[in-house]
């Protein structure tokens, strides 16, 4: 074909050599998805992009700095550049203009002169030409040495031959006026959206370059112009837009390196990253959108994966000289883009969607270079980003152990329970009980004591840690869970939970009644709560309340719950016949007391004796907690502390006790408050803070309801017996004691302690057992109690701890 | 509240909570898989004398 093409004459050969040509343009007309992709809206657009290639050709070769596209109301499209001009000479080969061979040889577009362009894109390389011949009315105008040159074309065919018709001054450039033939595309009407989003992009990827799109079909005119003085930095920005983002300022290197053939490799690399947990990434070869990635990607993710890595490991963020990140790591909350640029590309694919070349190498090198220096001179960035990384590779493992956790152990036992699950024989779940229950010794118990028909039994323990550091380290084991999982049957995590496949309808944790049972038991209820939600919304959570003490007296017995229960039952049964004086040595009208009003007394009383020990352990000394408890003085609340002459009083009893009182103005609440030194000569307060605490405020409601009788001396009067008792708490003890005379009282430190009769008697038996629903809501503050004694903060943890310690039941839900 | 791996605010509605995302969720259970949660109790000499003090009552 070539050779019958040499040698014709420019003047009157031009329709010879032309027949040739349009044998091949009439190639594209006959199959035109084979060169522009589809005669649908996306081919549409795409004879766009390849007129606007080849003005953005000669940008990128430095003669160009601007591009107009305008779409006319006929669905036309003019295409315009600031560039040199297509060449307008007559080859003398072909015998017609440089201008005509670009637009009627296919392959044609500019590049028969290698050392025209340094770089080209084109999406496909087919070129204008495909263009002109696909286009009902093509118009050619061109700008160049001075002079205006016009052609016209349709169906790729030449109406005339280039035609110098006037005189240009200094403008330069390219127009290119095109409107694609209705016979061949199917679709017809451009898309101004999709256009505006190609050239924005290619607006970035050529930094310094003004690309306008204009859309005249519409009333008035819409106009964008993008232009990027930051390039791909500010396309980073773009993406990142509206997230938040973990540096300011996105990274951006620019620079050359020379390719094995001599040709230059131009890279242009920007990132940052957001607080979110996916991967943005363009990458762009020439400006085409690599979409597979390709050299120029893998190279930018190896190198950033392995200065990552190392800079962490120079900075000491690592623990563990062994730790790692791996790409996935480094890649969470990436938004980068890879813009490289390069002579005579290979890509892969029918789509060029992966760049082929080899310069995966001299990515990697220039990567590792800059980014390395980068960091070094940011060290804050990099803290950011290896901790965000850090954090990745936290979340995969956690994932990895999670899966670990409820995967079936083989093909062979899937299904099959746990080893240590004492199975009921009733199937249906809405009848059926499962007791977790702490340690192996009352699991025991437990499974001899239940009724098998509709009760299981899985035995767990809290693996005990660390007992010889002075401090007890709890924890349920993988196992335990494991086996806890499988017995409820319902799994876990947000794909395999199954409230349809639970088993029991009643879960029921079964804890000994001490701190260690309190704990198993905020373990369990915690585990359920963040990972078991549904149960416990659906109610089928409970916690069994095994009795703390028992109380025998000849043959008849009795269980107790908890400590107040105690103290109310051992005081019931000491005022049965009981007479208690008050104000015995006439100081005042005194009086006497019986019955219930005694035990009403004797109750407030013993409650008030707690609260003082809470009291005391903020005040840190007995006499003044002891002053602070008399109804005499008007210091209930925080209003009263407002008031001076409510604390004059009280300074000056503190004063007898060489406390060193002072009165203080709390210039923050407008109030007063007195400071003392306790016994270490530790300054403590009375004031504001005190007053707001709900151990104070109960304190002082106990002290004056008891203030009627609350006056010692006392005299108490039983069968003829007569006591003298010098002090409330005298009398308590007295009365308790009493109480407890001629009772045989069993506190149970553990389930163990009972026989498996009695658990089932007063815990496991549906007829008289209290069982305790778990509410969501309690959950809440379970989670909160759970916290802070999971927490990082040793001194919040010690001071839970102690607050808490004499009130375990107090963690009960 | 607050959610327990990440201390963002979570409210109680939100699909996750107490966590705020299924990937905190999923970091807590593998915590929970490696045996991460310990509660520690210090053995206090006054927590042991409470105990004996009550060993005494009961054995009254």
């Amino acid at each position: 074909m070539a050779s019958k093409e040499v040698g014709l004459n420019a003047e009157d050969s031009y329709g010879a050599s032309s027949i040739k040509v349009l044998e091949g343009l009439e190639a594209v007309r006959l199959r035109p998805a084979m060169y522009i992709g589809s005669t649908g809206e996306i081919g549409l657009h795409h004879l766009v992009y390849e007129v606007v290639d080849n003005s953005v050709d000669e940008a990128l070769a430095g003669y160009a700095d601007e591009i107009n596209v305008t779409i006319h109301i006929d669905n036309s499209v003019t295409v315009q550049d600031n560039g040199r001009g297509i060449p307008v000479e007559i080859k003398e080969e072909f015998g017609i203009s440089a201008a005509e061979i670009v637009l009627t040889k296919l392959h044609a577009g500019g590049k028969f002169d290698s050392s025209t362009y340094k770089v080209s894109g084109g999406l496909h390389g087919v070129g204008v030409s495909c263009v002109n011949a696909l286009s009902d009315k093509f118009e050619l105008e061109i700008w160049r040495d001075g002079y205006t040159w016009e052609q016209e074309y349709s169906k790729g065919i030449p109406l005339a031959p280039l035609k110098r018709t006037g005189r240009a001054a200094r403008k330069r450039g390219t127009k290119i006026t095109f409107k694609p033939d209705a016979t061949i595309m199917d679709a017809t009407e451009f898309n101004f959206d999709t256009l505006a989003q190609r050239l924005r992009e290619l607006a970035f990827l050529n930094k310094g370059l003004k690309i306008t799109i204009t859309d005249e079909r519409l009333e008035p005119v819409k106009q964008h112009e993008f232009f990027y003085g930051g390039g791909i930095g500010e396309f980073i920005r773009l993406l990142n837009k509206g997230k938040s983002v973990l540096h300011e300022k996105p990274i951006h290197f620019e620079g050359e390196r020379t390719l094995p053939n001599g040709g230059v490799l131009t890279m242009d690399v920007a990132f940052q990253y957001n607080d979110t947990y996916g991967e943005t990434v363009f990458s762009f070869a020439n400006n085409i959108n690599t979409v597979d990635g390709g050299t120029h990607l893998s190279g930018f993710r190896s190198a950033l994966t392995r200065t990552i890595n190392n800079s962490a490991k120079n900075a000491g963020l690592f623990k563990d000289q062994k730790e790692n990140l791996s790409g996935e790591d480094v890649r969470e909350g990436l938004t980068a883009v890879v813009s490289v640029k390069l002579p005579q590309p290979q890509f892969e694919g029918q789509t060029k969607g992966k760049l082929n070349s080899d310069v995966g190498g001299l990515v990697v090198e220039f990567i590792n270079e800059r980014l390395g220096e980068y960091f070094d001179k940011n060290p804050a960035v990099m803290k950011k980003i290896v901790s965000k990384a850090i954090d990745a590779a936290r979340a995969r493992e956690a994932a990895r152990k999670a899966r670990d956790l409820t995967r079936r152990k083989g093909a062979l036992d899937s299904g099959g329970l746990p080893g240590k699950l004492s199975d009921c024989q009733e199937k249906d779940p809405e009848r059926c009980e499962l007791f977790l229950v702490e340690g192996e010794s009352a699991g025991g118990t437990a499974k001899t004591g239940r009724d098998r028909r509709n009760q299981a039994i899985l035995p767990l323990k809290g693996k005990i840690l660390n007992v010889e550091k002075a401090r007890y380290d709890k924890m349920l084991g993988h196992d335990e869970i494991r086996a806890m999982i499988t017995a409820i049957g319902t799994g876990i995590g947000k794909d395999d939970f199954d409230i349809a496949r639970l088993r029991y309808h009643k879960i029921i944790i079964m804890t000994d009644a001490d701190v260690d049972g309190s704990h198993i038991r905020t373990l369990l209820l915690t585990f359920f709560f963040r990972h078991m939600q549904e149960l416990i919304a659906r109610g089928h959570v409970f916690v069994a309340q095994p009795p703390l003490y028992r109380i025998k007296k000849g043959k008849s017995e009795k269980y107790i719950k908890n400590d107040s229960e105690f103290t109310r039952e051992i005081l019931r049964r000491a005022t049965d016949n009981l007479v208690v004086e008050y104000g015995v040595n006439g100081a005042g009208p005194g009086g006497r007391l019986e019955g219930a009003d005694l035990r009403a007394f004797l109750n407030q009383l013993d409650e008030m004796q707690q609260i003082f020990r809470k009291v005391e352990r903020r005040v840190r000394d007995g006499r003044v907690v002891e002053v602070l408890s008399s109804a005499r003085y008007q210091i209930d609340s925080k209003a009263d502390f407002t008031e001076i002459e409510n604390l004059r009083p009280l300074v000056d009893e503190l004063q007898q006790l060489r406390v060193e009182p002072e009165l203080r103005q709390d210039e923050e609440h407008s109030s007063w408050y007195i400071a003392f030194r306790d016994a270490l000569h530790g300054e403590r307060l009375i004031g504001w803070e005190l007053a707001s605490s709900p151990e104070y405020r109960r304190l002082r409601v106990l002290a004056k309801a008891t203030a009627p009788f609350n006056r010692a001396p006392f005299t108490v009067a039983r069968n003829g017996t007569r006591n003298g008792i010098n002090s409330w708490r005298e009398l308590l003890n007295h009365v308790k004691s009493e109480g407890m005379r001629d009772v045989n009282v069993q506190r149970y430190k553990g389930l163990g302690e009972m026989n498996s009769n009695q658990l089932w008697d007063t815990t496991m038996n549906a007829e008289t057992r209290t069982l305790l629903k778990v509410d969501l809501k309690d959950m809440v503050e379970t989670d909160e109690i759970f916290s802070t004694l999971m927490g990082e903060n040793v001194e919040n943890r010690r001071r839970f701890i102690e607050e808490n310690a004499l009130d375990v039941r107090n963690l009960d839900v | 509240m607050k959610c327990p791996i990440c201390n963002k605010p979570v409210e109680m509605d939100d699909p996750y909570m107490p966590f705020c995302s299924e990937r905190c969720k999923l970091i807590d259970l593998g915590n929970w898989a490696s045996e991460k949660y310990v509660i520690s109790m210090p053995i206090d000499p006054e927590a042991s004398a409470d105990t004996e003090k009550e060993d005494d009552e009961e054995s009254r």
